[in-house]
C-alpha cells in the first residue's frame, strides 16, 4: 500500500532517469553546502545530518573524514593513544577478535597488497581490543569488525578509534550487551513494519516460520557483512550515522519489501525463505531503498510499534503505569503479538492510515511526499541530540511521544 | 551421485517438488573457527571455499542427493561458534532438525573441550540419543599441530554413542571423506522411518518428525573412519 506510493517515486525520481550533468552539477553544489555548513560555528549539523541522508550522501571519503566526526559529536583535536603491546595479551576477548579479522579478508579492496592489509587488520584488532578495554561494559560479538573495518578504511586509525567508542556506547550498545536479548528484540520490529506495508508478505513469512535470523548479520554489520561493494557501505553509514539507531531495522524491512514477488514466488518453509532473503542482492537501488525507509520511520516510528506492543501487554498483565509501559517496550515482541491480535489491529491501522493520510493529503504527488518525509526524518533525527542517547530502547519511545504525540 | 546446487530461487510455488521427496534437516555446531562452514561448503559445492568469514547467525546450505534412486534434500544449517549467538539466536534453528553435526579442531584444544556443553546445549533442545548425532575433527591434514590425538576423542565418541570422523575440509585428496561422512548420515536417516515430506507450499510445516521407532539401536553406527 504505502510502498507501492514510493515505487511510483522510484520510476519517477531524478534518481533513476537523471541526466549526468544535471547530477555533476548538484554534486557540485552538495559539496559547496557540506564546507558551508562545516564552516559556521558552531557547525551546522542539522544540514550536514540532511546532506548524510539525501541522494548520494557524503559523496567522497574525504568528506566522510570530516563529516561523520561530526555527526557522531566526536572532537578530533583530543584522539586517543595507540594501546599498548600488552593489550592483547590480557583481553579476554582477544582470540574471538584476531580469529575473526584474520579471516575477514573480504572487506579489504580486491588490488590491495597483501602486505598493506596484513597491516590493517592489526590495526583493526587494536581499535577493536581498545574500545572494549576502556568500555568493560561492552562485549565483543561477531559481526563487530565488520563495523570497524569500515571506519579504519574510511577515516584511518586514531581517527576510526574514537569514531567507534562513539558508535559501540551509543548506536551498536545493544548490540554489546552481555547477551543478545536485545538485539533479538530488535529484530522483532522488523515483522511489524513489513506488515504495516505489506500484510501478504508478512503472512507468508509468519506461515514459513522463517524467523528473523536472516537479517541479524544485516542489522549487527550495519549491512557490511553482505554487502561486497564498499562504495554501497559507506553510503549506507553515512544515513545511519545521521539516523536513529533503529534505522537499520527499517533499511532491512525495506529490502525484503523491494523482494516481494520473488518472497511470495518461494516455496512457503523456513529453508527456502531464510535462503532466499539471506542471499542479499548485490544491485540493489540504494537511493530509493534509502529514501523509502525514512519514509517508513517517519510513518511507523519505533514508539508506534512499541506501543502496540505495550498495549497488548497491558491488557495481559493489567499493568498500566508508564513504568510498565517501559518494561513492556523493552520486553514484548511486536511480532508474535500482532500475529494473535488480528482483529484488534484493525483499528490500529485505521489509525496510522488517518496519521499517514494528515501526511499525504497536502501533498497529492508522491514525489513530494517522499521528499518531505526525508525533511521530516531528518527534523526529527537533528532533535536527537546525541547526548540524550542512552540505548535504542530506553530513549526510543520517550523521543519518538514528543514528536509524534 | 546427484550433481550438487545451492537452492535457488527458481524454485517456485508453481512446481510442486515431487511427492515423496524427502528432506533431511542437519544442523552443525561447533566452536568459532572449527571449520564448520568450510565442512558445510565442501559438501554442497564440492570444493574448499577460498575466503570464508565468520558466520553471523545461522546459514544455509542445501545438496540433492541421491541414495538408491531416491532424491534426497540434504538442509546444512550451518551456525555460529560465538557463544552470545547461541544462547539466543540460534535456538530457533534447532527445531525439526533430524541430525546433528558436531564438530572440533584437532589442532585446539578447546574446541574438544568444549563438546560436552554443545551436546548439553543440544540435549536441551531434544536433541539426545534418540537423534542421529556424528562426532567430526576437522584440520587433521595439520599433522604437525595435532593436540587432539584420535584415542581420546575416539573414547570421547563411544561414550556418547557417536561415530567419529577424522577430516579436514581442505585438504583435496580428502574430497570424499567429506562427503562420505554427510553421506553416511543421509543413509542413516533414510534407514530409519517417518520423517518430514516434502510439502506443498502453504501446507502446515510444523510436522513432528522425531518420533523414532523404538528398536532403534543406541550405539555407534555406521563408523567407517
Amino acid at each position: 500500500m504505502y510502498l507501492k506510493k514510493s515505487k511510483s517515486v522510484g520510476a519517477s525520481s531524478p534518481l533513476n532517469g537523471i541526466g549526468k550533468q544535471d547530477w555533476d552539477s548538484r554534486r557540485k553544489r552538495k559539496v559547496a553546502e557540506i564546507s558551508q555548513a562545516l564552516s559556521v560555528t558552531p557547525v551546522d549539523v542539522a544540514a550536514l545530518r540532511r546532506m548524510a541522508i539525501s541522494e548520494g550522501g557524503l559523496l567522497t571519503d574525504e568528506i566522510r573524514r570530516k563529516v561523520w566526526p561530526k555527526l557522531l559529536n566526536v572532537h578530533t583535536d583530543n584522539l586517543p593513544e595507540k594501546p599498548g603491546e600488552d593489550l592483547r595479551e590480557n583481553h579476554k576477548d582477544y582470540h574471538q577478535v584476531l580469529l575473526d579479522v584474520r579471516r575477514s579478508l573480504r572487506r579489504f579492496p580486491p588490488g590491495m597488497p597483501d602486505e598493506q592489509r596484513e597491516g590493517l587488520q592489526e590495526e583493526l584488532i587494536d581499535i577493536i581490543l581498545h574500545v572494549l578495554d576502556r568500555n568493560p561494559q561492552l562485549h565483543y560479538y561477531q559481526g563487530y569488525h565488520d563495523i570497524v573495518v569500515t571506519f579504519l578504511l574510511v577515516v584511518g586509525e586514531r581517527l576510526a578509534t574514537a569514531l567507534v567508542e562513539k558508535l559501540s556506547t551509543h548506536h551498536l550498545r545493544d548490540f554489546m550487551d552481555p547477551t543478545m536479548d536485545n538485539t533479538k528484540h530488535i529484530l522483532n520490529y522488523l515483522m511489524p513494519i513489513i506488515e504495516r506495508v505489506n500484510p501478504d508478505v508478512h503472512d507468508f513469512m509468519q506461515q514459513a516460520e522463517v524467523g528473523t535470523i536472516f537479517a541479524l548479520s544485516w542489522l549487527i554489520t550495519w549491512f557490511g557483512h553482505v554487502l561486497s561493494d564498499f562504495r554501497h557501505v559507506v553510503r549506507l553509514y553515512d544515513f545511519f550515522l545521521a539516523c536513529h539507531p533503529l534505522m537499520p531495522i527499517y533499511f532491512a524491512a525495506v529490502i525484503v519489501l523491494h523482494r516481494e514477488e520473488e518472497v511470495l514466488e518461494c516455496e512457503c518453509d523456513m529453508a527456502s525463505v531464510h535462503h532466499l532473503l539471506s542471499q542479499i542482492p548485490q544491485d540493489l537501488p540504494y537511493e530509493t531503498l534509502i529514501s523509502r525507509a525514512g519514509d517508513l520511520f517517519v510513518q511507523f516510528p519505533p514508539s508506534e510499534l512499541a506501543r502496540e506492543a505495550a498495549q497488548q501487554y497491558s491488557q495481559q498483565t493489567a499493568a498500566s503505569t508508564f513504568k510498565d509501559f517501559e518494561l513492556a517496550s523493552a520486553q514484548q515482541r511486536p511480532d508474535t503479538v500482532l500475529r494473535r491480535r488480528r482483529k484488534e489491529q484493525a483499528a490500529l491501522a485505521a489509525q496510522s492510515q488517518s496519521h499517514a493520510q494528515a501526511m499525504v493529503v497536502a501533498r497529492p504527488r508522491a514525489k513530494r511526499f517522499v521528499r518531505l518525509a526525508v525533511m521530516g526524518l531528518t527534523v526529527a533525527l537533528g532533535a536527537a541530540a546525541l547526548a540524550v542517547v542512552n540505548t535504542a530502547l530506553e530513549w526510543a519511545p520517550k523521543l519518538d511521544l514528543q514528536l509524534f504525540p | 551421485m546427484e550433481s550438487s546446487l545451492e537452492l535457488t530461487t527458481s524454485l517456485s510455488g508453481t512446481s510442486l517438488p515431487p511427492l515423496r521427496s524427502r528432506i533431511f534437516k542437519i544442523i552443525v555446531i561447533g566452536d568459532s573457527g572449527v571449520g564448520k562452514t568450510c565442512l558445510t561448503y565442501r559438501f554442497c559445492a564440492g570444493k574448499f571455499p577460498d575466503k570464508t568469514e565468520a558466520t553471523i547467525g545461522v546459514d544455509f546450505r542445501e545438496k540433492v542427493i541421491d541414495i538408491d534412486g531416491e532424491k534426497i534434500k540434504v538442509q546444512l544449517w550451518d551456525t555460529a561458534g560465538q557463544e552470545r549467538f547461541r544462547k539466543s539466536m540460534v535456538q530457533h534453528y534447532y527445531r525439526n532438525v533430524h541430525a546433528v553435526v558436531f564438530v572440533y579442531d584437532v589442532t585446539n584444544g578447546a574446541s574438544f573441550r568444549s563438546l560436552p556443553a554443545w551436546i548439553e546445549e543440544c540435549r536441551q533442545h531434544s536433541l539426545g540419543q534418540e537423534v542421529p548425532r556424528i562426532l567430526v575433527g576437522n584440520k587433521c591434514d595439520l599433522r604437525d599441530a595435532v593436540q587432539v590425538g584420535t584415542d581420546v576423542a575416539q573414547k570421547f565418541a563411544d561414550s556418547h554413542s557417536m561415530p567419529l570422523f577424522e577430516t579436514s575440509a581442505k585438504n583435496p585428496n580428502d574430497n570424499d571423506h567429506v562427503e562420505a561422512i554427510f553421506m553416511t548420515v543421509a543413509h542413516k536417516l533414510k534407514s530409519q522411518k517417518p520423517l518430514v515430506l516434502s510439502q506443498p507450499p502453504g501446507a502446515d510445516s510444523t510436522v513432528p518428525v522425531r518420533k523414532r521407532e523404538e528398536e532403534e539401536e543406541r550405539g555407534p553406527w555406521g563408523c567407517s573412519c
